[in-house]
């Protein structure tokens, strides 16, 4: 889960790390009061979890408070990728003489937790990480230890940084890597954490990633989530991993790489998905009822393949509720490919349920199937169109 | 001969009272797999499908000699348990769960790679060298013995895999889910090596998808192998960006991890690269003679 600016700099804020002043508004006109409240020189930020957010237009500054009206009302009207804005972050304008980036990563093919660091911060650390990586010092992190204050210090040295300007960036250092374990954060960024003429130090902006895995044990509010479409929301309420595609064929699997290589098949035949979806190990009959309720409401989806193995899933559970789908629907086509434990189980409910049931291990067999089913189904559907003439 | 889980394993299950532990227990036991005991805090004393259940791990290993470990506890509750494994001593520990949170994982690797420990998952379906036994959830069925090696991120790719090879009548000497999460407790290049080195295993199967670059990494030693590597890889059609599922299907920032990017790697390296997982069988009779 990725949390808005605001809700970043309010944990920033709670942890001890310097934010601007600032505040939320949801309409225009709050927004100038803010910017009256706040005084001076203002700048707007779209709250949206998307990248790129002032590359895009989405970050205003305002010089002139009577400029703050018409410039929120048009923030409001835009989209972000496919984000409306709902809310926007009111700030002070600083009188900036730094920019540095600060952020915890960890790289997933170590498996290392990476501390990174440049006195060369700003919205071109993509260009500076590309062109002159040297400017981006990695400071590796063992999970199971944190690095005590003087080797931080160390470390930021490196950039350049004395005194007082140390110190304080070497607080935040500290500060940053505390919030990253203590509410595990995938990512925690500053970009850019910058120095004022007094030699303050204030995070501009907040880049701050939950794990979805640890929310039971974190306690934020779970209004953010990522997902881009309604349907995404409710896969998960369902509890299943659903993802919305330009196609027509609806793909169920029990799970992500099953469920890809059935995509990248149907692709192969002409017939591109509707769908990922993957299922996980929490197979029940509602579950797989849902999942294809779901799964055709997309309007596109013409027939659906299901792809699934018995190993800690009951297949045979699965099949009942896919059975109860089709019986109360009737359409679209749907094929079943299940293999694993209780196969025979599986496919006597789904036979006896009238459902096309593979049992080769060749998913292209199943693809093959349902692409056949809908040929037959659209003959069947002309045929009887013409008798009625 | 197999790899990390052969004859002289003496397995333990972490989590045996749980409704998904239990069940799974009896199916491995089915198998015929040398399971010596269970282990669940507070339940020590009681018999689980005739095994004897412990308080912890440590007595398991002090009065069975137990040298693995497969984890059903609860996502949030692995960490601790794997890391008791660790410090017990068990050398192979296959973890099941997913949806564990990734800093748990990341601190359940690194104690593993100090102590030198196979750790397996989590998010895996597990370990099965047929014949022998099966730590973990893959169904019994999909798998015949044999001298075909694979390693796979995909579970349930996995047993595609495996029936494909059945019909092809090439057995599996081991079958190894590296687990499905962004980072996982075992490289895969590594098990690679175990495989060259094995005796029984003839060629190696990988089944990779979109994100990370564990493939990648592998091909660095496939150049050095003497024994044939098929690869598959899934993912074509996954739109960029997007996070599939819980599997450590993401493509990072810096473009990395491509599909493109693997076939290329892996075939620059010699391994044969099968466009969908029936054309494994097909590569392997050609490089099999």
């Amino acid at each position: 889960m990725k949390l808005l600016e605001y809700q970043g700099k309010k944990l920033f804020a709670a942890n001890g790390i310097p934010i601007p002043q600032g505040k939320v508004v949801t309409n225009a006109l709050e927004a100038v009061e803010a910017a009256e409240q706040l005084g001076g020189d203002i700048v707007l930020k779209v709250q949206v979890p998307a990248e790129g957010r002032g590359k895009a237009g989405g970050i205003k500054f305002v010089d002139n408070s009577f400029h703050v009206h018409s410039e929120a009302g048009r923030l409001f009207k835009m989209n972000m990728e496919e984000f409306s804005i709902e809310k926007l972050l009111v700030e002070e304008r600083l009188d900036i003489v730094e920019e540095i980036y600060m952020g915890l990563v960890v790289d997933i093919n170590t498996g290392e937790i990476i501390f990174l660091f440049s006195p060369e911060g700003g919205v071109n650390i993509e260009q500076i990480v590309a062109g002159r990586p040297e400017k981006v010092y990695r400071l590796p992190v063992d999970p199971l230890s944190l690095p005590p204050v003087y080797q931080l210090r160390r470390f930021i040295r490196r950039g350049g940084f004395h005194g007082k300007v140390l110190e304080g960036l070497t607080g935040i250092a500290e500060k940053l890597l505390h919030l990253f374990f203590a509410y595990d954060l995938l990512m925690a960024e500053i970009n850019p954490l910058v120095i004022l003429p007094d030699n303050q130090i204030v995070a501009l902006d907040a880049k701050v990633e939950v794990d979805d895995n640890a929310l039971s044990r974190q306690k934020f509010e779970k209004k953010f989530w990522e997902e881009r479409d309604q349907l995404e929301k409710e896969a998960r309420g369902i509890g299943v991993t659903y993802i919305k595609l330009d196609g027509s064929i609806g793909v169920v699997g029990s799970g992500a790489g099953l469920a890809m290589a059935t995509m990248d098949m149907l692709e192969d035949r002409g017939f591109p998905p509707a769908n990922f979806l993957e299922t996980g190990g929490g197979i029940t009959e509602e579950l797989m009822y849902n999942t294809l309720r779901l799964v055709c409401k997309n309007g596109n989806v013409t027939g659906v393949v299901i792809n699934i193995y018995g190993g800690v899933n009951p297949i045979e559970k699965g099949a009942k509720g896919i059975v109860r789908f089709i019986r109360e629907r009737g359409t679209p086509p749907i094929v079943v490919k299940a293999l694993g434990n209780k196969q025979e189980e599986c496919w006597e409910t789904l036979r006896e349920g009238g459902i096309t049931v593979i049992n080769s291990v060749k998913t292209e067999d199943a693809v093959e199937s349902l692409l056949e089913l809908i040929d037959a189904r659209k003959v069947q559907a002309k045929t009887s169109g013409k008798g009625m003439m | 001969m197999s790899i990390l889980l052969d004859r002289n394993t003496r397995a333990i299950v972490q989590g045996i009272t749980g409704r998904i532990g239990s069940v799974q227990t009896n199916w491995m036991l089915e198998y015929g797999t040398r399971l010596v005991a269970g282990i669940t805090p507070g339940r020590g004393g009681e018999i689980v499908h005739g095994l004897p259940v412990y308080d912890d791990v440590y007595e398991a290993v002090e009065k069975h000699g137990a040298n693995a470990s497969v984890m059903f506890v609860p996502g949030v509750f692995l960490r601790n348990a794997v890391l008791e494994a660790i410090d017990a001593g068990i050398k192979l520990i296959v973890a099941i769960p997913e949806h564990v949170p990734l800093h748990d994982v990341l601190q359940m690797k690194s104690a593993a790679e100090k102590k030198g420990v196979w750790l397996l998952g989590p998010n895996t379906p597990g370990i099965i060298s047929p014949g022998i036994g099966k730590l973990g959830i893959m169904p019994g069925n999909m798998f015949t013995e044999g001298k075909m090696g694979i390693i796979s991120r995909s579970g349930t790719l996995s047993y595609e895999l495996a029936g494909i090879l059945n019909e092809a009548g090439l057995g599996q000497s081991t079958v190894i889910g590296v687990g499905g999460d962004p980072v996982v407790g075992s490289r895969m290049i590594k098990i690679l090596q175990e495989f060259e080195a094995d005796p029984q295993t003839e060629a190696v199967i990988i089944v990779g998808e979109i994100g990370g670059s564990s493939e990648e990494e592998a091909a660095d030693f496939i150049k050095e192998m003497a024994k044939p590597v098929i690869a598959y890889i899934a993912g074509r059609t996954a739109p960029s960006g997007r996070r599939m599922g819980h599997a450590g299907a993401i493509i990072s920032r810096r473009g990395q991890g491509t599909v493109q990017g693997k076939i290329k790697a892996l075939d620059m390296a010699g391994a044969l690269i099968a466009k969908k997982p029936s054309d494994v069988a097909g590569l392997l009779k050609g490089c099999l003679k």
